[in-house]
């Protein structure tokens, strides 16, 4: 049964680490299941589980890419509440470009409805900018150094063995 | 002509005890596993998550490879891996640099050399 349930979650891995190590993984929980105990070698491939898809597996673009889109979703509220004004956003509100025009330009909506939906589309859009711009910021980074890296390794091949 | 090592270094403990797991033989993942265990005295336990993490990243940056199976009976899931030349000056360059911390903490902690002591 446990053998069953550590399968499974060496199964949802990225598929290039699984097939590379989850044959060697399950080997190893059969040898040290009793030494180790269970609960440890869950934890440990629960860990390697979200360190495999949030840092290893470039699922981060998908998360920005999402981030970003809900940004330009918010764009619209955004540059209502700066330039324009309710009734802007009527006439405007024909090419709707987020959920959120459609409310704000409801006539029937209170004020203190309004403001706060104004407030929401505000801090949720400029959190997104900023968790974005710091993601690409910090992958870049990490992106730069791995570079060298490897070009260090392949100019090293002549190393003596 | 030396290479330029800096950028792998400092090592985590995880690579760290890995590389020293693989310096004196080829081994599987159990293997450097069990080494680790023993070097540190059963306070440093390795998980296999954290290990093949560890070894993919180390295999992409050409530190460690694959290295052939030992007999011909041994279980097909099982893979042999080794230090390869460069892992060796990494590895040597992380000693040489923890050599120099724990000069430099013996000097501002007054902690006696145990090799006077004796």
């Amino acid at each position: 049964m446990t053998r069953a349930l550590y399968r499974w979650l060496l199964w949802l891995h990225p598929p290039l680490f699984r097939r590379q190590f989850a044959g060697e993984m399950l080997w190893i929980f059969d040898q040290s299941a009793d030494s180790q105990g269970v609960c440890a070698l869950f934890f440990d491939g629960l860990i390697s589980l979200a360190r495999q898809w949030l840092l290893r597996s470039g699922s981060w673009k998908v998360a920005a890419g999402i981030a970003g889109g809900l940004v330009q979703v918010t764009a619209g509220g955004l540059g209502m509440l700066l330039f324009g004004h309710a009734q802007a956003a009527h006439i405007a509100g024909v090419e709707l470009r987020g959920a959120h025009i459609a409310v704000l330009s409801n006539p029937g909506m209170p004020i203190a409805m309004d403001s706060l939906v104004r407030l929401t589309v505000w801090t949720a859009g400029g959190l997104m900018l900023v968790v974005t711009v710091v993601t690409i910021w910090v992958r870049n980074i990490t992106g730069r150094r791995m570079r060298g890296i490897s070009r260090k390794g392949a100019a090293c091949s002549n190393c003596a063995r | 002509m030396s290479e330029d090592l800096s950028p792998f270094l400092p090592l985590s403990p995880a690579t760290l005890h890995i590389l020293l797991a693989l310096a004196g033989e080829d081994r599987h993942g159990y293997g450097i596993m069990q080494e680790v265990a023993r070097q540190s005295e059963g306070q440093y336990k390795l998980g296999p998550g954290t290990l093949y993490d560890n070894l993919q990243k180390l295999l992409n940056q050409g530190l460690v490879e694959e290295a052939p199976r030992q007999s011909a009976s041994d279980d097909p899931r099982r893979r042999y891996y080794r230090l390869s030349g460069m892992g060796r000056g990494v590895l040597s360059t992380e000693i040489a640099r923890l050599e120099g911390v724990v000069r430099e903490a013996r000097l501002h902690l007054r902690v006696p050399n145990p090799r006077r002591t004796t």
